[in-house]
């Protein structure tokens, strides 16, 4: 069986009814641990491996589910330890090995050397020590719940007879999810909590008339805490504004060429 | 290289006290042992992680997070913890700790048959019903267990409860049928579409073992005991009639296909006579000859044959 990040648990629809409440049971093993979200160094180190990750993802041409599942690694597994200080190779080693770990379990082939192309190399056997040391760390957990698994549940409890505005709705909500990685504060929130979220964004974007009827669908869920989602959502909508903010500087530097413009650009980034 | 977090974790040869083996395979070594924190009793099976050029083996790595993921159901044997150790060579080994049960299934029966008493019919029902639940959840996850028999239905002979065992990598332990003579026992609950060379499988495979572990809880004897995997086809055919694209379509297409000599299909009732008209029913429908034909192992929790058991605890 491949391993699905939309359906960690599930692969035939029609049993579904027979594990969504595992789903919503299982989903706190697979965060990080609350402790870790206060530490600046924390957020710093993750904020430089996540970079790392995602310039790999780029020069690899890595299918961004890879990407994704082995941030879910780095933050759980960074979670659970003390960042080393002064060795700055440590970084790059987990990084490697997350990467690794996460395209192994969507089974594709990515070897040591094309990860490595850049920088200083780590011996296989190195790289499988730290391995081995995430696996111990995350108990073996690889099969990671992410609010990918969750956006399945989510739409069918609305009730949307239109097939491609379903597919629609996923593809917006899983795209604001991809965005939403690079930001450690929705740590704090459950996957589950994190994609309810998603989805009532995409549907307010896209489907304006049906968003009224997916959002009470979505937060009249037993699974979900009201309170938890309306805080989850501030936060998305702030990110949501800070993308709209860079998307338009983009786009107004796109339209001017003049040296003053680009200052202008440039000052604009610095405050925010 | 320093271990971040490495302090204060105990290796597997410091936390557990190996009692005696139990088991070997291919693969490894199975071992009683006692975890010596708590005092209690876990079966221990050992495994070399091969040194690959690209760290850890994804088949490894897959198979022990389903085994992972499954133990959260109380019909799955439930594997409490991966440890890594070192063997005498320095090579790096993982040590699977999975509770440890008593006795199986396989041993459940036999001790029926040399008593000479019939297993209560109610007891077949909540084992039956067990097993089931089992197998529905590993089927929900979307996992074939490939090899269900008695001996891999591991029990509580005090709270008789039942548990599947040797999933995934855990199945690796499992001796491979051609070195050994007496594993050919695992012919016996093998689908027919496997025996004649089906190349894609699907649940039913499951569900036919199921079946045949059904009738044999019942009578206490193998309902299809081959010794080779012509021997088993036949079998199957003496009592189900040998089966045509009529009753199957495509089998004749199937790659270990032959001509067999025609029986025509015999009553279950003669086979299982003291099972009562609802278990004949529900077994029918295991041993359907077309897989997709066969009762799914959710939908058999439902067969009324369960109606008058009492589920609170199972």
């Amino acid at each position: 069986m491949e391993f699905d990040l939309e359906d960690p648990l599930v692969s035939l629809e029609e049993e579904q009814t027979f594990t969504i409440s595992e789903l919503f049971a299982s989903e706190s093993e697979h965060v990080p641990s609350p402790n870790c979200l206060t530490s600046t160094h924390f957020r710093v180190f993750c904020c430089e491996a996540i970079s790392l990750i995602l310039q790999v993802q780029v020069s690899c041409k890595l299918d961004p589910f890879v990407a994704y599942l082995a941030i879910n690694y780095l933050h759980r597994f960074m979670s659970s330890q003390e960042i080393p200080q002064g060795k700055p190779w440590f970084l790059r080693l987990v990084v490697i090995s997350c990467l690794s770990l996460a395209s192994k379990m969507k089974n594709t082939t990515l070897s040591f050397l094309v990860i490595q192309k850049e920088g200083c190399y780590f011996k296989a056997q190195s790289i499988q020590r730290m391995e081995l040391l995430i696996l111990g760390a995350l108990k073996w957990r690889m099969r990671s719940i992410t609010p990918f698994s969750f956006l399945h549940f989510f739409i069918s409890l609305a009730e949307i007879k239109d097939q491609s505005l379903k597919q629609a709705l996923k593809s917006r909500a899983s795209e604001i999810i991809f965005n939403a990685q690079n930001d450690i504060k929705l740590l704090e929130y459950k996957p589950s909590t994190v994609a309810a979220t998603a989805l009532i964004f995409a549907s307010h974007e896209l489907f304006p008339q049906q968003y009224s009827i997916l959002r009470a669908s979505i937060t009249a869920s037993e699974y979900l805490d009201g309170e938890t989602l309306s805080k989850c959502f501030d936060l998305m909508q702030d990110m949501m504004r800070m993308e709209a903010k860079e998307l338009m500087i983009d786009t107004s530097f796109l339209s001017t060429e003049t040296p003053v413009s680009m200052l202008e650009r440039n000052t604009k980034r610095q405050r925010i | 290289m320093e271990k971040p977090g490495g302090g204060g974790v105990l290796s597997a040869k410091e936390a557990f006290e190996k009692l005696e083996k139990v088991g070997e395979g291919t693969y490894g070594k199975v071992y009683r042992a006692r975890e010596k924190a708590t005092g209690k009793i876990v079966a221990l099976k050992k495994t070399r992680l091969h040194e690959d050029e690209e760290g850890v083996p994804p088949t490894t790595l897959r198979e022990v997070s389903i085994l992972r993921m499954l133990s959260r159901d109380p019909h799955v044997v439930r594997l409490m913890d991966v440890k890594q150790g070192q063997n005498k060579e320095g090579k790096t080994v993982l040590y699977l700790v999975f509770e440890y049960m008593d006795t199986d299934l396989k041993k459940f029966i036999r001790s029926f048959r040399q008593t000479g008493q019939t297993v209560p019919p109610q007891t077949i029902k909540s084992l039956m019903y067990q097993l089931c639940k089992g197998v529905a959840f590993c089927h929900g996850h979307g996992i074939l267990h490939r090899d269900l028999k008695p001996h891999n239905l591991l029990m509580d002979p005090k709270t008789m409860m039942l548990k599947i065992a040797d999933l995934g990598l855990a199945r690796a332990f499992t001796v491979p049928i051609k070195k050994y003579t007496h594993e050919i026992l695992t012919l016996w609950y093998r689908a027919p579409e496997v025996l004649l060379g089906a190349t894609h499988y699907s649940m039913a495979v499951d569900i036919w073992s199921v079946g045949c572990i059904f009738a044999e809880l019942v009578t206490k004897q193998a309902l299809f005991p081959g010794d080779s995997e012509l021997q088993q086809l036949l079998h199957i055919f003496r009592l189900l009639g040998t089966p045509n694209e009529d009753v199957w379509p495509g089998v004749s297409k199937l790659m270990n296909w032959h001509e067999y000599p025609q029986w025509n299909p015999q009553s279950l009732s003669t086979a299982v006579p003291s099972l009562d008209e609802l278990g004949l029913d529900l077994l029918s429908q295991m041993l359907k000859y077309e897989p997709s034909k066969r009762i799914s192992a959710k939908k058999a929790m439902e067969h009324a044959y369960f109606d008058d058991l009492d589920k609170r605890h199972l």
